[in-house]
């Protein structure tokens, strides 16, 4: 190395290796998404798949966060993005059905709406999807005839950009299909640095 | 836009370009962002036979970046940076804007910046530059942990100096490897031409390692 700076640059290289084992021990929450070949999938999942019929193509993932893993599904049908999650024995979790907010009831509209401004000083709904949870022949049924059998609740996730005085933050809200909110989660996005310098 | 004989007439030089990039979250939307990036020169020449193969160390820049988030997706920023070169230190103010769009299955960066070069018996250098950042992960609809991903930068760079001015473009693919949420290391081609608005164009080839760590 002739030149000084060749010195400075290595010392910024064994401060990196200084800091790598804290950075390691220091991960906390994160949720990661990495696709799944289809014979990895639970045999169980597979069949309630096959059972909907959709004759679209399936794109399989395996959910992995620090507390629980889950299987899901994922295909267009009907031009809407539907996404069938299962736990990793392949039981059915839910399904939900991306939707357009214009297409809520307009009721459930007024409902959800006064629950966001409680929340925020104002806010955008970025995405909303009908959830549907119960036993596998109610959604089944739900999927492939339209038809709400008894059993099969109905919910609502809205993800959600909402602004406060000093942030702005997206959340993922659930809702009652009577625009009760059941749950609010903050969506932390994975770092990026690697995009902006 | 270049033309087959601009290419065979203009000069070219390749090279090496590490990177370690430090990024730290402070309170109340802050963050810092310091880089330190060194440049080394294998090889030299024009594209019509004659080259240079001798190693040259070339310089090393030091920046350190205040960043404001501004949005849920943007931030602004504002920072210095110090430029070793030939035993000279050169002097440079940025400020720039960026906003990242998560997308499914991928993330797309706009990033645009200002910086003034400040050097001893120069002009005053001003470069007006935008660019275009895409991140493609290679498994799943995002680069998690231990998964690779495809970057790629356009960027382009507008300079202006004593009245003069000149455009640099750069195409810049990468292959990202995500070891923790903190730690990421690219490796690809960096590859900028300028000087070819009036001139012959010069070419510059790269290989880009970028470290990013957070801290």
């Amino acid at each position: 190395m002739k030149n000084p700076s060749d010195y400075i640059f290595a010392a910024a290289i064994l401060v990196f290796w200084f800091f790598v084992p804290q950075s390691v021990s220091a991960q906390n929450k994160y949720e990661s998404e990495s696709r799944l070949q289809e014979e990895l999938v639970p045999a169980k999942a597979l069949y309630f798949i096959d059972s909907l019929q959709t004759g679209a193509s399936i794109r399989w993932y395996l959910e992995q966060g620090l507390q629980s893993s889950s299987i899901e599904a994922k295909f267009t049908s009907k031009r809407q993005n539907h996404s069938v999650e299962f736990d990793t024995l392949g039981n059915i979790e839910d399904i939900e059905v991306e939707m357009k907010w214009s297409d809520l009831p307009p009721t459930l509209q007024d409902s959800i709406s006064a629950s966001l401004k409680g929340d925020c000083e104002n806010y955008k709904v970025r995405k909303v999807q009908i959830q549907y949870s119960g036993s596998p022949s109610s959604l089944i049924t739900k999927i492939k005839s339209g038809d709400l059998k008894e059993g099969c609740t109905v919910k609502y996730e809205l993800v959600v950009k909402c602004n406060t005085f000093s942030d702005a933050v997206l959340y993922e809200f659930l809702f009652s299909d009577t625009g009760e909110q059941e749950g609010r989660s903050k969506i932390v996005f994975k770092n990026s640095s690697n995009l902006e310098y | 836009m270049l033309s087959h004989s601009a290419i065979a007439q203009g000069t070219y030089r390749a090279g090496v370009l590490p990177s370690v990039n430090f990024n730290y979250k402070l309170a109340n939307q802050w963050s810092v962002n310091f880089k330190v990036e060194s440049r080394q020169l294998f090889k030299t020449g024009t594209f019509e036979a004659e080259y240079n193969t001798n190693y040259r160390y070339v310089l090393t820049d030091y920046s350190l970046l205040a960043a404001k988030k501004i949005g849920l997706n943007s931030r602004l920023s504002g920072g210095y940076l110090l430029r070793y070169r030939d035993n000279e230190i050169i002097h440079r103010f940025i400020q720039q804007y960026t906003t990242v769009q998560r997308l499914t299955g991928y993330r797309l960066a706009h990033r645009l910046a200002m910086d003034q070069t400040f050097q001893s018996n120069e002009p005053i250098e001003f470069r007006l530059r935008y660019r275009l950042t895409g991140e493609f992960p290679l498994n799943g609809e995002s680069a998690d942990p231990r998964e690779f991903y495809v970057k790629v930068n356009s960027e382009y760079l507008n300079a202006l100096e004593d009245a003069t001015y000149d455009l640099e473009v750069r195409l810049v693919p990468l292959l990202g490897y995500t070891f923790t949420p903190r730690h990421k290391l690219e490796i690809g081609l960096d590859y900028r031409i300028n000087n070819f608005v009036t001139g012959s164009g010069s070419h510059s080839f790269w290989t880009s390692i970028n470290w990013y760590i957070e801290l």
